[in-house]
């Protein structure tokens, strides 16, 4: 066991308590996970490394998410990116759909809802596999 | 009805002096904003409260967002209420400033320390005063307190003192500017340091705190044994003990004398600043306002043996063991891995055998001196190689120690001694911290899981999360529950609150039926039980003596102990402990309580709100006397004085009519039943005097409270008018606007019905009021449950329950709110009813019956 490929996560948030409490979730679900609270960091590793499905945050201190997660996909074209944000609006939305992002969801949310969307996300990318 | 009448006069006679001029129309646009907002604030109170419930993540700016929301809108109410009734509740603002300028400060990071006293018993102190006595002190006061076990006799010299101490003697610039020079390089760390404590240790306490912890001590003596008892003085600081361990860093003193004291907590303060902790503070980037200190005050415990606890091994938790180090006399070289001591390995789980024992010679022992301070001294030579503990007290340890980790959810450093009188007694305990080795045991947690059968997953509500293992005992009867062993799983098929019983001894709890509301799931709570209800298969798939494991996180029920899943819950931090949590719960001490209930309670004014959500009640309270009061006939107006409904239920409701809602002469101060000609109204009135909603069986069950009850809310001889009349409601032909006050209750209905389908709406809101909190839950179940069924759309949150339908046609939407009507009258009856469980189903069935009696029901 553990030897297949796990899917590999990128969570990056500039709240603590978002990574604190979604990258156990996550991991208890059989995913490989990775936390990031500084958008510069998270940047770095995304060059070391492809992930399967990156989590950001849109509003940050520093980078903006929206500059990150374009960052991601001129990289990674394949890497499934899920929008999580405080400040959901419908041009925000529009504008990260555009980008291709793969669903986007408003904080506050359920650990159950994020889940369900990285499960969506993870049958999508299995499929094209 | 006299009294009634002459109410009206007053509140006529008073208005004259000051009759508005606004137009009715403009004033009733006011009302219904305020009552647009009310609804809002209650609705956001709600949604942030169940945040704390642990299945939702959010984040700092969540909060700030939504105290911003909430005090903006408070702030509207009370300018509509002052627009209504121009300048009249001007200190409102006064109020309102007040709170929010506490969430303000809150929110930017700066707990606003309560007023407390400058000294706390421990009788008084629990988590909630955590950041004021720290966490040492916190903790003791649990363990004592809520979980039951002996721990010194004591006061925690709070936070506040040290505050006062500091401004008193003027340190905090002397202590800006040493800091300052250190970290420019100016001054050595150690100079610094050493500058800092001098200042401290000069300074004087001031004389007001002297005379406080000198009257706190007295107390603390004369519970004492003898007048010779020493004080142990502790650290208790911010963060200590949680997640920044400054474990052992601190300044302990033990048998200080009486004398002795004040000096004593100088000593303790100026640990603080000890070199290491300096260093350490910068390190980890602590915030200013952990720099302070709260003492933990303590009678000595004379300790025949004394030692430490951990109830994990730190360094290999998967040997899944309890290690126990025990010596003679005082534990304090055992503490500081002075002394050598003996070590049993115990197994966790009950009986908890002994793994292996390691005795050492102990040649010397600390003991306590009479004077003050202590000694060391020789242990008798026979004694020397001798075990200290009996087996009943290493169980009884053991046991000790097991439940203090189910309390923090964390694996436990406890020291612990036994007194001449063979107490087990609790000195400290703190969390140990287990991360790293459980980051590198549990490298792929999801894989470790496959290993282990589900029993059955996502079957109920989870009541409180948390994960645990341990033996299914199935409980049936009452009797079940003396033989309850310790570290069971407790399975049964209905709550009830007399499981609290066995709760201390309990590592989950998994139920058939229940709510997540209900009066067990507060008692779960209070004691952090992984808990999950309402499964509907527990006690048919689990046996008794099965060992399992409950994930109380993703609700799933494994076969098996998943000792793994354990170990990783350890390493996480609970998310009680979280910033973000205590400041959720701290801004929500500010917004959501309800201290003003009833109106003709002295506090019920400006001065006496302490919350926005007194705020909110008072303004709406208010809003509701300002129309009901008003009397447009005298002052040139169409007849719009608020009338009474005249009625054969005992419900005084007074009706606005703003055209159209009612036939027949407006002179008169009373309207008939029939006059009543508004369309959602008349249905409305229809289904409220359904034969049997208001006086039928249920009643004969309890019918002394019932009637107790009802006098409390409407015998106008005996409550006071003003009290007794606050049922409006505000109609045309269309629409209706009823806000009633059902003894504690508030129920609000709003309704437009006409020929149009699309205009058609019908919104129902109730909050049940002060009755206890399984009472509540019960009644906005049933009342959710009864609605559901008219095919309303329901939204429950807390107690408060919020059901809408629209765009029916004009003869379905009539229908359901001739349900609303029967509903309201059946709703009077619940607050004295719902004591079981059993009876949610009973009454239901009970309405159900009314309603199709009496109320033709299309099908959609």
């Amino acid at each position: 066991m553990g030897s297949e490929q796990k899917t590999k996560i990128l969570i990056l948030d500039d709240e603590p308590i978002v990574l604190k409490r979604l990258k156990p979730a996550l991991e208890k679900s059989g995913y490989e996970v990775e936390a990031f609270s500084r958008s510069l960091e998270a940047s770095n590793r995304i060059i070391e490394q492809d992930f399967d499905i990156v989590i950001t945050d849109l509003k940050m201190e520093g980078l903006d998410g929206m500059e990150f997660l374009t960052r991601v996909k001129d990289r990674s074209p394949v890497t499934e990116v899920i929008v999580i944000t405080g400040f959901a609006t419908m041009e925000t939305a529009k504008e990260s759909f555009k980008k291709g992002v793969f669903d986007f969801l408003a904080k506050p949310f359920k650990l159950g809802e994020i889940k369900e969307v990285v499960a969506k996300a993870e049958t999508k990318i299995k499929g094209s596999r | 009805m006299s009294t009634f009448t002459n109410w009206l006069k007053k509140v006529f006679r008073d208005r004259k002096k000051s009759a508005p001029q606004v137009p009715f129309t403009v004033l009733f646009s006011v009302f219904q904003k305020i009552l647009e907002y009310n609804n809002q604030v209650l609705e956001l109170m709600a949604e942030m409260g169940t945040k704390l419930g642990g299945a939702y993540i959010f984040d700092q700016q969540y909060i700030r967002s939504k105290c911003h929301h909430i005090a903006d809108i408070v702030y509207k109410l009370i300018y509509n209420l002052n627009a209504m009734a121009p300048k009249k509740y001007l200190n409102l603002y006064d109020a309102f400033g007040a709170i929010n300028n506490e969430i303000e400060e809150e929110l930017a990071g700066r707990p606003v320390i309560p007023q407390t006293e400058y000294t706390m018993p421990y009788s008084l102190i629990t988590d909630d005063f955590t950041d004021v006595v720290g966490a040492k002190n916190a903790n003791l006061a649990e363990i004592k307190n809520l979980l039951g076990l002996k721990a010194p006799e004591g006061f925690a010299i709070t936070i506040r003192t040290f505050k006062a101490f500091i401004e008193y003697n003027r340190l905090q610039p002397k202590m800006d500017a040493l800091n300052e020079l250190w970290q420019k390089g100016d001054a050595s760390k150690n100079q610094a340091a050493e500058e800092i404590r001098r200042l401290i240790l000069e300074g004087t306490v001031p004389p007001l705190l002297q005379k406080e912890i000198h009257s706190r001590l007295d107390r603390l003596y004369q519970g004492a044994d003898s007048g010779e008892v020493l004080l142990a003085l502790r650290s208790s600081a911010m963060g200590e003990d949680r997640e920044h361990t400054f474990a052992g860093q601190y300044l302990s003193l033990l048998n200080e004398p009486r004398g002795n004291i004040l000096q004593a907590y100088k000593s303790v303060l100026a640990s603080l600043f000890s070199d290491s902790v300096m260093e350490y503070r910068l390190q980890k980037d602590l915030l200013d306002y952990q720099e302070t200190m709260a003492v933990a005050c303590q009678l000595m415990v004379d300790a025949r043996v004394s030692g430490v606890l951990y109830t994990l091994d730190p360094r290999a938790p998967d040997r899944d063991v309890m290690l126990i180090n025990a010596t003679w006399g005082l534990g304090a070289p055992v503490v500081a891995g002075e002394a050598r001591a003996d070590l049993y390995t115990m197994d966790r789980e009950e009986p908890y055998p002994l793994k292996s024992l390691d005795i050492v010679r102990k040649h010397e022992k600390l003991v306590p001196k009479k004077e003050g301070g202590t000694d060391i001294i020789m242990v008798q030579e026979d004694l020397q190689t001798r075990t200290c503990l009996t087996d009943e007290q290493m169980k009884q340890i053991a046991e000790a120690g097991l439940m203090i980790e189910r309390y923090f959810k964390k694996p436990q450093d406890i020291e612990w001694a036994i007194d001449h009188e063979d107490n087990l007694v609790i000195l400290q305990a703190r969390s140990l911290n287990i991360k790293d080795q459980v980051a590198k045991l549990v490298c792929d947690i999801s894989s470790v899981l496959d290993d282990f059968p589900i029993i059955f997953q996502n079957k109920g509500s989870i009541v409180q999360e948390g994960i645990a293992t341990g033996k299914v005992f199935l409980v049936k009867t009452e009797e079940d529950l003396d033989s309850f062993p310790s570290d069971a799983v407790l399975v049964t098929a209905y709550t009830s609150p007399r499981l609290g019983k066995v709760i201390k001894k309990t590592s989950a709890i998994i139920t058939d039926v229940g709510s997540p509301t209900g009066h067990m799931a507060t008692i779960a709570r209070e004691f952090r039980v992984p808990t999950i209800v309402n499964t509907g298969v527990a006690t048919q798939l689990l046996r008794p003596g099965q060992m399992i494991t409950v994930d109380a996180r993703e609700n799933v029920v494994y076969e098996g102990a998943v000792k793994a899943l354990c170990y990783y819950e350890f390493a996480e931090e609970t998310f009680e402990t979280t910033y973000e949590y205590r400041l959720l719960q701290r801004v929500l001490k500010k917004i959501a309580p309800l201290n003003l209930l009833d109106p003709s309670e002295k506090n019920f004014k400006p001065s006496g709100c302490k919350t926005l959500h007194d705020i909110t009640r008072y303004v709406h309270e208010k809003a509701v006397e300002e129309l009901i009061g008003l009397e447009y006939a005298k002052i040139g107006d169409t007849a719009r004085s608020g009338r009474k409904l005249k009625f054969n239920i005992p419900l005084d409701l007074i009706l606005i009519d703003i055209g159209g809602g009612i036939s027949g002469s407006s002179s008169v101060s009373e309207v008939k039943p029939q006059e009543v000609i508004s369309i959602p109204m008349k249905a409305f009135l229809q289904g409220l005097s359904v034969p049997g909603a208001w006086d039928t069986e249920p009643m004969s069950v309890d019918f002394g409270s019932f009637m107790s009850s009802l006098t409390r809310t409407f015998s106008s001889s005996m409550a006071t008018p003003k009290y007794v009349g606050q049922n409006l409601a505000v109609l045309s032909k269309e629409y209706v606007n009823i806000n009633l006050r059902l003894g504690y209750h508030f129920n609000m209905i709003v309704a437009y019905i006409s020929e149009n389908s699309n205009d058609n709406y019908a919104y129902f809101r109730f909050l049940g009021g002060v009755t206890d909190i399984s009472r509540r839950s019960r009644r906005a179940r049933l009342l959710a449950e009864i609605l559901a069924k008219s095919d309303f759309r329901i939204d429950i949150r807390g107690d408060l329950v919020i059901a809408r339908i629209k765009k029916l046609d004009l003869k379905m939407m009539e229908e359901k709110m001739q349900v609303l009507g029967l509903l309201v009258a059946f709703t009077r009856q619940l607050d004295v009813k719902m004591n079981h469980e059993q009876e949610v189903i009973r009454l239901k069935n009970f309405f159900e019956d009314l309603k199709n009696d009496h109320i033709k029901q299309k099908v959609i």
